[in-house]
């Protein structure tokens, strides 16, 4: 059992890490091509197959291990969460397979944090593209710079955070998430900015 | 009550007329300065510590405390307290000569002070050379609001440098002769070794370069031949911190060496810095991290095995290393890393990188990362005095990082001159952590623009072993006189070929390292040779304070200078009647 989950979420760290290298309409039409990092989008649609094997925009949150996007008919609960400087008010969350939970979160910090439903693998991964974002200045301390973030990375990818599983908000805003729990497991809720995670911001989640 | 910066200057008023809150703790330490003995594992010998032993027991605080320490001297020689990195009335700071008038010979002094910050800290005597003698602590203190980052315990990790030789021997020796601790001088063998490698003129010159100079490559710690120590332990007596496998280790590394700075790194392990010098830092993951003498750092680790994990801490010219263990339980010992090959200086790190000569490559050197290469296309000949203007590296400010775009894109030190001997690499390849990377998790001041700048040039000469600022030492040199109020931005341009670690008392030193209002707040910066740094202070503790080297033999031979702050809540800025010794011997 163990095996055929580490396996399955490798899968889907390629199909869904949440910063999504994604194609969108948007960013194509709109994309700015500064920064130097390649004229790959000037290329046609058809060589726009994003090469770092992150899928396209439409498969958001597929296979993710700890379930899909829900619908908000489903919505059996609401949970609300507070984000403050690397730490969530809820650390332990349990949920029942089949639920589907509409979670409102809360940035009520000083930085920019995190809300993201996932695998330790998921997240791992994740964290290396949110390095990205900060290197690139897309994520600053405390704000995100959603222009840069429709910037062409070459090849039609752009660093575009729109993920189902995930709420990446600015100081002061909330945001929030549909999310069906399909099946038993243990998942974490984690903030991937550089360093949150390993300072500690990171929540069990158990669907039973 | 952190001390934010809307209250920065409200609270130091306060603070002085010593007003209680309501509810706030107040507590009472007792410390005595005694005669112990020391033992590394490698040497026993007589020394200076605490309650009868050295170092001293951790002092734990509470923000917002009112704290009383009694302490009385056991010693017959005067002593003194300095809390290190505390922001408290000058009066408490513990200097001779500048706060107070030290402690005699069976006296006790009643130290009483607000907590007003919370971190990780050290006190240390500032009196002659007690504090290499062994006379140093761990301060820990407890923040009001909860912590940005979660630990299930934690541990100080303090080293040192224990020398055989006491103190006043050591500086005896260097003033006599310079290299006396020096025992990785160039040999003959190097001298063929570098004929066959680089050439006979290329050889002569860079010795010659050297000469005139009056230095060596090895150059890197003044004074070897220590054992270092963690938490009062030689490697071979391995201090040991326990923990279960998934939890989070918080360690608290304070640095109170005389002379000598630390690679950190725990194989296996990565290490997440969440506070340098007593402030919470934004997370920053690394594998290695250099602390400076005086500084201190606090990680988070996360140990999953069941197996131990090795501490090691190698000197930054590799004599020696320090060594300690985490482990699940009692006893366990993991692999200890071989000491990495000895650095050698460059002529950058002498403010001269010998672009276009027929010198060989420097090592580690990036010439592409040179923003402002020196024109040394004929060096032969040339007037050594006037290599007064190491790179300045203030250019490097406005650099857009995102320009060098990309991950893994390696981004040269900004803080080691390029082509530095010095500029530290991970030992497994991975990140090693930066000033750079220090970002205040929260900043303590408003942003500003100085109000005015402060050039102090780090300077000495080598071959007498005398250690100056400006070029004047501490006893021919007038006080730095500052006014309360104002924001100053001082200017370090290190012109030697050592390292320097610059501790300001009494006011926190917002290291500029680009970062603008997440500049990190420190209360020492390190200066690498041939570089620039500068560093800006709210100037809103009035009173005299000292400010130098913590590099103990380089304070003592005059790299130290009195700071008075004029003006502000309590303008009284009395001396103290006696005079008494510490810096100049």
């Amino acid at each position: 059992m163990r095996r055929s989950e580490n396996s399955k979420s490798k899968t889907i760290l390629t199909v869904a890490v949440a910063l999504s290298l994604s194609i969108s309409a948007g960013a194509m039409a709109a994309g700015s091509h500064g920064g130097g990092h390649g004229s790959g989008g000037h290329s046609s649609a058809s060589e726009m197959k994003p090469k770092m094997g992150h899928g396209d925009g439409h498969a958001h949150g597929h296979g993710n291990a700890a379930g899909e996007p829900g619908k908000k008919a489903d919505v059996s609960r609401t949970l609300e969460i507070d984000m403050t400087e690397n730490r969530y008010s809820q650390e332990k969350i349990t949920v029942k397979a089949g639920e589907t939970i509409r979670f409102v979160i809360h940035n009520k910090g000083e930085l920019v944090h995190e809300f993201n439903i996932g695998t330790p693998a998921m997240h791992k991964g994740h964290q290396k593209e949110m390095m990205m974002m900060v290197d690139h200045g897309v994520l600053e301390a405390d704000k995100i710079n959603h222009a840069k973030m429709k910037m062409d990375m070459g090849g039609g990818k752009t660093m575009e955070h729109n993920d189902p599983n995930s709420a990446l908000l600015e100081p002061g805003k909330s945001g929030e998430i549909v999310w069906k729990f399909s099946k038993a497991g243990t998942f974490e809720i984690a903030c991937n900015v550089p360093g949150h995670y390993d300072a500690g911001m990171v929540g069990e989640l158990t669907v039973k | 009550m952190r001390y934010s910066k809307s209250m920065a200057r409200r609270f130091i008023a306060a603070a002085f007329i010593a007003a209680v809150p309501i509810g706030a703790q107040a507590g009472t330490y007792n410390l005595t300065v005694d005669r112990v003995k020391i033992d590394t594992g490698d040497f026993v010998k007589e020394g200076i510590g605490y309650n009868g032993a050295s170092p001293g027991p951790v002092m734990r605080f509470k923000e917002g405390e009112e704290v009383t320490i009694n302490v009385k001297n056991n010693l017959r020689e005067t002593t003194s307290i300095h809390w290190h990195g505390l922001i408290l009335p000058y009066q408490q700071d513990g200097v001779p000569t500048i706060s107070f008038d030290g402690i005699k010979p069976g006296e006790t002094f009643t130290y009483k002070f607000p907590i007003v910050q919370a971190g990780t800290y050290w006190y240390h005597s500032h009196s002659g050379f007690q504090e290499p003698d062994g006379a140093y602590g761990a301060i820990v203190i407890e923040p009001k609001d909860r912590e940005p980052f979660r630990y299930d315990r934690e541990y100080v990790v303090q080293l040192a440098d224990k020398h055989r030789h006491s103190g006043d021997r050591i500086m005896r020796n260097l003033k006599m002769m310079p290299d006396y601790y020096n025992r990785k001088q160039r040999t003959a063998g190097d001298f063929f070794k570098d004929l066959s490698e680089k050439g006979l003129s290329a050889t002569l010159s860079d010795r010659s370069d050297w000469g005139d100079m009056r230095m060596m490559p090895t150059d890197i710690e003044d004074v070897q031949g220590f054992t270092p120590l963690i938490n009062g332990k030689g490697p071979k007596q391995n201090w040991t911190g326990i923990f279960k496998p998934g939890e989070r280790v918080r360690l608290r590394f304070v640095n109170s060496s005389a002379m000598t700075y630390f690679d950190i790194r725990i194989p296996g392990l990565k290490m997440t810095v969440v506070n340098a010098d007593g402030n919470n830092v934004r997370p920053v993951t690394v594998d290695e991290l250099r602390i400076a003498v005086s500084e201190t750092y606090d990680v988070i680790v996360r140990p999953t095995e069941d197996r131990a994990y090795t501490i090691f801490a190698e000197s930054m010219g590799r004599t020696a290393y320090a060594r300690g263990t985490l482990a699940p339980r009692a006893g366990m010992t993991a692999d200890v890393p071989k000491l990495r090959k000895s650095p050698l200086l460059t002529m950058a790190d002498m403010g001269m990188a010998h672009e276009g000569m027929d010198h060989g490559s420097m090592k580690g050197m990036d010439r592409s990362a040179m923003k402002k290469p020196m024109d040394h296309s004929n060096m032969k000949g040339m007037d050594h005095s006037a290599m007064k203007k190491p790179m300045d590296h203030s250019g490097m400010k406005g650099m857009d990082h995102s320009a060098h775009g990309g991950i893994g894109a390696k981004k040269s030190d900004a803080f080691y001159a390029a082509g530095s001997g010095l500029a530290p690499k991970a030992a497994n390849g991975g990140k090693f952590l930066s000033y750079a990377d220090l970002k205040a998790q929260k900043p303590l001041y408003e942003h500003r623009p100085a109000t005015r700048e402060i050039e102090i040039r780090i300077t000495g000469n080598m071959e007498r072993y005398l250690w100056s600022l400006n070029d004047v030492k501490y006893g021919d040199a007038e006080p730095i006189r500052l006014k309360y109020g104002e924001r100053v931005r001082f200017k370090f341009v290190n012109e030697t070929m050592m390292t320097h670690p610059m501790h300001l008392h009494g006011m926190w030193s917002i290291l500029d390292t680009g970062a603008k209002k997440w500049n990190p707040i420190k209360h020492v910066v390190s200066v690498s040779p041939g570089t620039t740094v500068y560093m800006e202070t709210e100037v809103d503790a009035p009173g005299q304070w000292a400010f130098h080297c913590h590099l103990s033999y380089h304070a003592a031979s005059g790299m130290f200078r009195k700071v008075i702050v004029e003006g502000g809540p309590e303008a009284s800025t009395t001396t103290p009647a006696r005079e008494i010794q510490k810096a100049e011997k």
